[in-house]
């Protein structure tokens, strides 16, 4: 029992972040799933977190509220993000969206004001395991339902051909702006979330490190189905600490080779929806074709 | 006779230890066995280079200690190291992971304060002792469970200055500064203050990023204002592209900067510029005189094949810092105890700075010195000109 | 004014390492398509290479320069060929790309701390031509002024190359649509590999040059250089290599006009402000033609 505490103990706070990284890794699931690659997670992250912190700190509110708020946060500034990039083509807009995220840095080192600037902000809450686990839960089942609705379907649509969607009475451009208002509110309760389980947040807290993780949770889960965003994030947020002790002195090599492996032989990522609806229609056509022997 | 001779030996090691430790710990010992202490090491990432000392110097304390059996006998320390990289995240991950292993008894860590700040709820909650062995932010220290092995700047810088001051009798300082490092920018209106104050004129004050690597139009700026002395409160990097970049663009003036060039890799990378610019620092092998001081860089010296540099004077200083406390418990040691004998420590006894108390769990230095690379790259006391 | 047009000097040197580095990223953006995250580490790389040269090997450092710039192209044709071509194989399209590119990133960065033992490294100065000339009453140092001049002959020459040549003509092609290329007897394969290879050595070229005029060989010189190309790439447009070329020069005069004149803390600012601007305002970057279209 006790060996069974200290691990949960140990890596408690691994689970903790692989937690947040999924929020992340949805809130880039959103936007990528109507077929737009964006970093702009990271922006709606630094809104949310500094939003939530601020709040905490100076109107004295709740965990709940302080996401809530995050999370409107979020949502605003990806309408905002929505309105001024839907309009570059693909390659611009990711482009843009890295940009954007460096330009983020500027602006949270030069406003101290607001988030403390260079010296970075504490943050005078924390969020319990248990809030978390609910948290997660409730935006996974936002996204459950919404792959099961219109949208969800529209959203596919998009992604695999904007123009075709677009003749059969999909609104493409409304559909992405959908999908980022979306993903500022998830990114925006992640950045909150990151905010009290590190109780700590700094200008370097939402920069280039967290883009490249979120997409690559993202990608290396699989980018065609909710749950994909998820098993990505546990993975990627888990294999520096499993590879810490297997090869600590390549720790960070070995990461990488493991990400290259996954994604070089599994370029759709952990889950596919359409490798496992391949595998059943197999599986049917090898019982069909034995039922025909016999 | 020879056992009485012990004895009484023995007995006035006693005396002394009372009067060090005061009255009630005297001849208590820790209970047999080895005592592990966590290290959040930072030999990946941006900061790399330091990191490496700063473990280097903490390798060199264990051994140190475990030879001489200095905690008591059948006693030892040992080290377990998890890396950070420099980042927040990382770093909470590791500490949490100590927290949970029972045989860790205290951790020490950060060079980052940022990092540092992120660590500090975690110790407290969680009450393990943590020190830190390189941030440098007022403030950090929150006794009994955190507490920090690093001199805070401000003072050194002072001294020199004052000594500039007197010695070189400049007319216009010119400042380098980093925009976006609060303890640089402290040290700087420091330094500032005393030159104001004795009547020397600010030329100009020029300031950079801590990312930045071409220095060509800052030093161009600096030169430009024309000032007699130029001083360089910044982050490693930047100081040395500054310093050789003034040196190559023909400033052939008197510059100072701060203990950040110390490190012999910084004169490997630079050379011959950096000979002659005056630094304070707190502890430089081969300049520090005292006993301690010496054994630790004859020791890194013998283990490394360099001499040690300030980064791994601290390191070390934290190992002994938390054997200290440790020392100071009888019987079995658990986390809470070494806190409170932690917090209790008014003084390091083992350090190489010749004398390092501790107030409010932070250590001050007192003793600075004055010092500058000579052209064949050792470190020498300062002779102004 | 002596001062205004040294420092408008030394933007320019800045600037051109800016632009030779975005000269190589835009490369394999606009003909192969990837978002390449690893980009930075092949000029980390190429100034590493270089510095052993001259330090280990005691070679000068003309071959230093040509070392490093083979070895950034090399490493740019191995992790294309690990990293890219089995999903461009499988076409996996962009995404899956920038997360192996991410993988090669983190990897690259990695053993390149270990290469250089986790230290920042220098040229020795007698090395390079690290003098000044005196130009009336300016100082100029000679790098500043054959960094200045390798920027334009580069530019020129891959212009040229790419508007000029059969191979530019094949590049473009590939660029544009890579089976349609196929079709019309274009070797997409070979077109491949020899554009990573261009867009390596040149961003290695950029990384020796920077390592030398910065005192900074380490794994974080390409990350520097990745930013502020980057920017470049995006105002200056990233199909074609003159906008890129103008742009850095651009942003290097303007950091360092910003960083004397107006404050050092919002020079970035500036710099990412610009690269809005452009973005929202003219998405195709100076250059840029507004009838390219990509799918």
């Amino acid at each position: 029992m006790e060996t069974l505490l200290d691990l949960w103990a140990a890596y408690g706070s691994t689970i903790a972040f692989a937690m947040v990284n999924a929020l992340f890794a949805l809130s880039t699931y959103a936007v990528l799933s109507t077929g737009v690659l964006s970093f702009t997670t990271v922006v709606f992250a630094a809104v949310g977190g500094f939003l939530a912190a601020q709040s905490v700190a100076h109107l004295g509110i709740g965990l709940w509220p302080a996401f809530a708020l995050a999370g409107i946060g979020g949502a605003v500034a990806g309408s905002v993000v929505a309105a001024a990039f839907l309009k570059l083509d693909s390659h611009w807009m990711a482009l843009a969206s890295l940009a954007l995220v460096l330009i983020t840095r500027v602006t949270v080192l030069n406003t101290p004001l607001l988030t403390g600037g260079v010296n970075g902000l504490v943050v005078p809450m924390s969020v319990p395991m248990g809030d978390l686990v609910i948290l997660l839960a409730l935006v996974a089942a936002v996204f459950w339902r919404l792959h099961r609705s219109w949208y969800g379907l529209a959203a596919r649509a998009v992604r695999e051909d904007a123009a075709v969607a677009s003749t059969m009475g999909i609104p493409p451009r409304g559909i992405q702006f959908t999908a980022f208002v979306i993903s500022g509110a998830v990114g925006g309760i992640g950045g909150a979330a990151l905010a009290f389980t590190l109780q700590f947040i700094s200008p370097e807290t939402y920069f280039i490190g967290m883009a490249f993780t979120m997409i690559a949770s993202t990608v290396l889960g699989g980018s065609f189905h909710w749950f994909g965003p998820i098993v990505g994030a546990a993975v990627f947020t888990a294999l520096p600490v499993t590879m810490q002790s297997v090869l600590p002195a390549i720790e960070d090599v070995a990461k990488g080779v493991v990400l290259l492996v996954i994604m070089i032989f599994l370029p759709r990522g952990l889950v596919d929806p359409r490798a496992v609806g391949l595998r059943r229609a197999a599986r049917r056509r090898v019982s069909a074709e034995e039922g025909t022997d016999v | 006779m020879i056992d009485r001779n012990k004895l009484a030996g023995m007995g006035a090691g006693l005396l002394a230890a009372t009067v060090m430790f005061g009255a009630g710990t005297a001849g208590a010992q820790p209970a047999a066995g080895e005592y592990v202490f966590g290290f959040v090491t930072e030999t990946t990432g941006p900061l790399a280079a330091a990191g490496v000392s700063y473990h280097r110097g903490a390798q060199v304390a264990v051994e140190e200690i475990n030879a001489s059996k200095w905690i008591g006998s059948g006693v030892t320390v040992k080290l377990s190291e998890k890396e950070s990289g420099s980042d927040a995240a990382r770093a909470v991950q590791a500490m949490t992971q100590f927290v949970a292993d029972r045989n860790v008894l205290a951790v020490t860590c950060c060079i980052l304060s940022p990092v540092a700040g992120a660590m500090r709820p975690v110790a407290a909650n969680a009450k393990i002792p943590l020190v830190f062995y390189g941030a440098t932010l007022p403030g950090l220290p929150q006794p009994p469970y955190v507490s920090s092995v690093v001199a805070l700047p401000g003072p050194q810088e002072v001294k020199m200055t004052q000594l500039i001051v007197d010695k070189m009798k400049p007319k216009s300082v010119a400042y380098f500064v980093n925009a976006d490092n609060e303890g640089f920018q402290n040290r700087f209106k420091a330094a500032q203050k005393v030159m104001e104050g004795a009547g020397v004129k600010t030329a100009g004050v020029v300031s950079i990023l801590s990312a930045d690597t071409d220095f060509t139009a800052p030093a161009t700026q600096a030169m430009g204002m024309n000032p007699d002395l130029i001083m360089v409160w910044t982050t490693q990097t930047p100081a040395a592209g500054i310093i050789a970049a003034l040196r190559n663009r023909g400033y052939a003036g008197a510059i100072t900067a701060s203990d950040v060039i110390a490190p012999n890799a910084v004169f490997k990378k630079i050379g011959e510029p950096l000979a002659g610019v005056p630094f304070p620092i707190a502890f430089a092998a081969g300049v520090s005189s005292s006993p301690e001081a010496k054994a630790f860089a004859d020791a890194f010296q013998k283990k490394f094949g360099e001499l040690p540099d300030t980064y791994a004077a601290q390191g070390y200083t934290s190992v002994w810092y938390m054997s200290q406390g440790l020392k100071s418990l009888s019987g079995k040691a658990n986390r809470e105890a070494l806190a409170t004998a932690l917090a209790k420590v008014g003084s390091i006894e083992h350090n190489v700075y010749g004398g390092l108390p501790m107030v409010a769990g932070q250590a001050d230095v007192q003793k600075a010195l004055v010092v500058n690379w000579s052209k064949d790259g050792k470190v020498v006391a300062w002779e102004p000109k | 004014m002596i001062l205004f047009l040294e420092q408008a000097l030394n933007g320019w040197a800045l600037g051109s390492l800016y632009a030779l580095f975005g000269i190589g990223f835009g490369l394999v953006f606009s003909t192969l398509g990837i978002l390449n995250a690893a980009h930075g580490t092949y000029a980390s790389w190429a100034a590493i290479v270089g510095y052993y040269v001259v330090e280990r090997a005691g070679l000068p450092f003309p071959v230093a320069v040509g070392v490093g710039v083979a070895a950034g192209g090399l490493l740019a044709l191995a992790v294309d060929q690990i990293a890219f071509q089995p999903l461009r194989s499988r076409k996996a399209g962009m995404l899956g790309a920038l997360i192996t590119s991410i993988a090669f990133w983190i990897i690259l960065d990695s053993l390149a701390g270990f290469a250089t033992e986790q230290q920042s490294l220098a040229f020795p100065a007698a090395s390079f031509p690290s003098g000044m000339i005196d130009i009336g009453p300016m100082k100029v140092g000679q790098l500043q002024l054959i960094i200045i001049a390798v920027l334009i002959v580069c530019t020129i020459g891959i212009h040229l190359l790419i508007q000029k040549t059969r191979l530019g003509t094949a590049m473009r092609a590939v660029g544009w649509n890579e089976v349609a290329a196929a079709l019309g007897g274009v070797n997409a394969r070979m077109v491949i590999l020899l554009t990573a290879f261009l867009a390596g050595a040149t961003s290695g070229l950029a990384g020796v040059l920077a390592g030398a005029a910065t005192s900074n060989v380490s794994f974080t010189l390409g990350e520097g250089l990745m930013l502020k190309g980057f920017a470049a790439v995006v105002v200056g447009g990233y199909d074609d290599v003159r906008g890129t070329a103008i742009a850095g020069i651009l942003l290097g005069i303007i950091e360092v006009f910003v960083a004397q004149y107006v404050s050092t803390a919002l020079r970035d600012g500036f710099t990412y402000s610009l690269l809005l601007i452009f973005l929202v305002a003219r998405p195709r970057g100076l250059f840029g033609s507004a009838g390219f279209v990509r799918a």
